[in-house]
């Protein structure tokens, strides 16, 4: 090889750099395009006077729509109970959700394990119109558990239980939408556990119960704290829920988004609402990534 | 499973999983049922819904709106997604995790407010984009891209550099170290994360709601609008066409990519 060819073959550091960055480029430019301008514009119009069925964003700056958000209590109730649902959805599918992301941990038959973790993936990809429908049939006024309960003689047919289109309903439907992320988030963190800690409480004396206590349910908060977190920025994010669990009955900020842009075109009432869903699930999401990054960090 | 597990943690991961799945069994058999809705106990089996899907307007037509939604955006993810991985996997800069984070943050920020903002957006540029398949479009490739970052982004992680340096010093150039070294290596990872992105597209809800109008319906929406007045199982007997899909795809991409491995790195 000679000089000039390996030349050549080692191109700059700039040359590559150069090379690389056209790699990121059309991402960039679609991100800017079609993500940062449209979520800016919708910041800024949440600032504009709100006239009824305008979209264009005006330079008219304006604390009004902030103001009528804050001063209404159906608004702030609207938020509050946002914030409720999320959090309540958040520790009940930690609830159910660990003692499978444990199992799944701990299957060591790989083919099991696999399987297992296809159930999982089969479930979260899984449109969430489609899954509603299920739940419906089963916890409608006439769905199956009714008809069960009613064909065992313990409630009549003219007063159902009402799972749904209440608040119960929508816990039970955002539950069932997190349930695959907070196993996958926990699944990696229980498998990173060092087995050996269990093996030595176990070696000591401690009984399963109290090892599984003591030191693998402590071992694993990292991934109770993301899990909880990814859930919660989910669950306050979602729409379809509350809609068809909730019937419309759960007032809660996305319905009041889509509400205001769709029933009555106040688009800028409607950014407001936005604005302060959208703040509140990035500041769930930023400490998810936080911990996230701790968690790492420990880890590596 | 060995003394590993104890009893009480089997029986409550039991339950777990009914919750999970048993909506899923029932869409199932909701879609097969013999009578006008599920009743317990069942009526038997019968194709009638399934007919009824296969023969009905607004359903079969939803479903191939989705499905060509869903192929349109899996091209341009896996494009713009597989080229954002090997940038953010080969280059050590300041602000790599921000831009890594930036580029993931779609999938948890809220649809309804990016499908929102994309709406306003379109209207206030008028750029012919509002309530047209291209509008929902753009918002589907917001939400599949960062899948196939994270896919992609898994499989060069286990993927060893020198051999494209190997190749580099040799005199390939940047192109054909790509084609002849690093995507062989790599093309199982970027068919997994595509068969991610066409499937999360083809779900999606939240983004489609505000950018889809009746003649460009995806499926979710198409059964939402239904679902809200009436309770028809011609839906169901969609929803078993779609599981199919789905549980077809994740076999697919377990054939393709170690999906615990896939997990290690989330």
């Amino acid at each position: 090889m000679n000089a000039s060819q390996f030349h050549r073959a080692q191109p700059s550091a700039r040359y590559q750099r150069q090379t690389k960055l056209l790699l990121v480029i059309p991402l960039a430019i679609f991100f800017i395009g079609f993500f940062v301008i449209p979520v800016g514009l919708l910041f800024t119009s949440s600032f504009n006077p709100q006239v009824i069925g305008q979209v264009a964003v005006t330079s008219e700056l304006t604390l009004d729509n902030y103001i009528r958000f804050f001063s209404r209590s159906n608004y702030l109730m609207a938020a509050w109970r946002s914030v409720l649902l999320a959090t309540i959805v958040s520790l009940v599918t930690l609830i159910i959700a660990y003692p499978m992301a444990f199992v799944i941990a701990k299957t060591e038959n790989a083919a099991r394990n696999t399987f297992l973790l296809i159930l999982v993936l089969a479930a979260m990809q899984l449109d969430m119109v489609i899954r509603i429908y299920g739940m419906m049939v089963i916890f409608g006024d006439n769905g199956l558990i009714n008809q069960m309960l009613v064909a065992l003689g313990l409630t009549s047919p003219d007063a159902p239980i009402q799972f749904m289109y209440n608040f119960l309903g929508v816990v039970l439907g955002l539950v069932q939408f997190s349930m695959p992320f907070m196993i996958l988030t926990l699944v990696g963190v229980i498998r990173g556990i060092n087995p050996s800690l269990e093996e030595a409480a176990r070696s000591l004396g401690a009984s399963p119960q109290r090892t599984f206590l003591r030191v693998t349910l402590p071992a694993s908060m990292p991934g109770i704290l993301s899990g909880s977190l990814l859930v919660f920025a989910l669950s306050i994010s979602s729409y379809i829920v509350p809609a068809l669990m909730g019937g419309f009955r759960v007032g809660v900020l996305p319905i009041h988004i889509f509400q205001q842009v769709a029933e009555g075109a106040r688009f800028q009432f409607g950014a407001t609402i936005a604005v302060i869903l959208f703040l509140i699930s990035a500041g769930a999401v930023a400490v998810y990534l936080k911990v996230g990054a701790r968690n790492s960090g420990g880890l590596a | 499973m060995g003394r590993k597990i104890s009893l009480p943690m089997l029986i409550l991961a039991i339950g777990g999983f009914f919750y999970m799945l048993l909506p899923i069994v029932v869409v199932v058999l909701a879609g097969l049922t013999a009578g006008d809705f599920l009743t317990f106990p069942p009526k038997g089996l019968s194709s009638r819904w399934v007919i009824a899907f296969l023969k009905s307007d607004s359903y079969l037509s939803a479903f191939f709106f989705s499905f060509k939604l869903a192929l349109m955006t899996m091209i341009v993810s896996t494009i713009l997604g597989t080229a954002a991985a090997l940038f953010l996997s080969r280059s050590r800069f300041f602000g790599r995790n921000a831009m890594r984070a930036f580029f993931l943050s779609p999938v948890v920020l809220p649809g309804v407010v990016i499908g929102f903002a994309l709406f306003a957006f379109y209207i206030s540029t008028d750029i012919g984009l509002t309530r047209t398949i291209w509008g929902l479009w753009i918002g589907h490739i917001l939400y599949s891209t960062p899948y196939v970052i994270g896919t992609v982004g898994a499989a060069l992680a286990s993927y060893d550099v020198s051999l494209d340096e190997a190749a580099r010093s040799l005199g390939a150039s940047p192109w054909r170290t790509f084609r002849k070294v690093t995507f062989p290596n790599i093309s199982q990872g970027i068919q997994a994360g595509s068969i991610f992105a066409f499937i999360v597209s083809f779900g999606q809800f939240e983004v489609s709601l505000f950018l889809s109008a009746p003649n460009t319906e995806p499926l979710p929406i198409a059964m939402y609008n239904s679902l809200r007045y009436k309770f028809d199982p011609s839906a169901a007997a969609a929803g078993i066409f779609a599981i199919t899909l789905v549980i077809a795809s994740v076999l697919l991409t377990n054939r393709l990519v170690n999906i615990g491995k896939l997990l290690d790195r989330k």
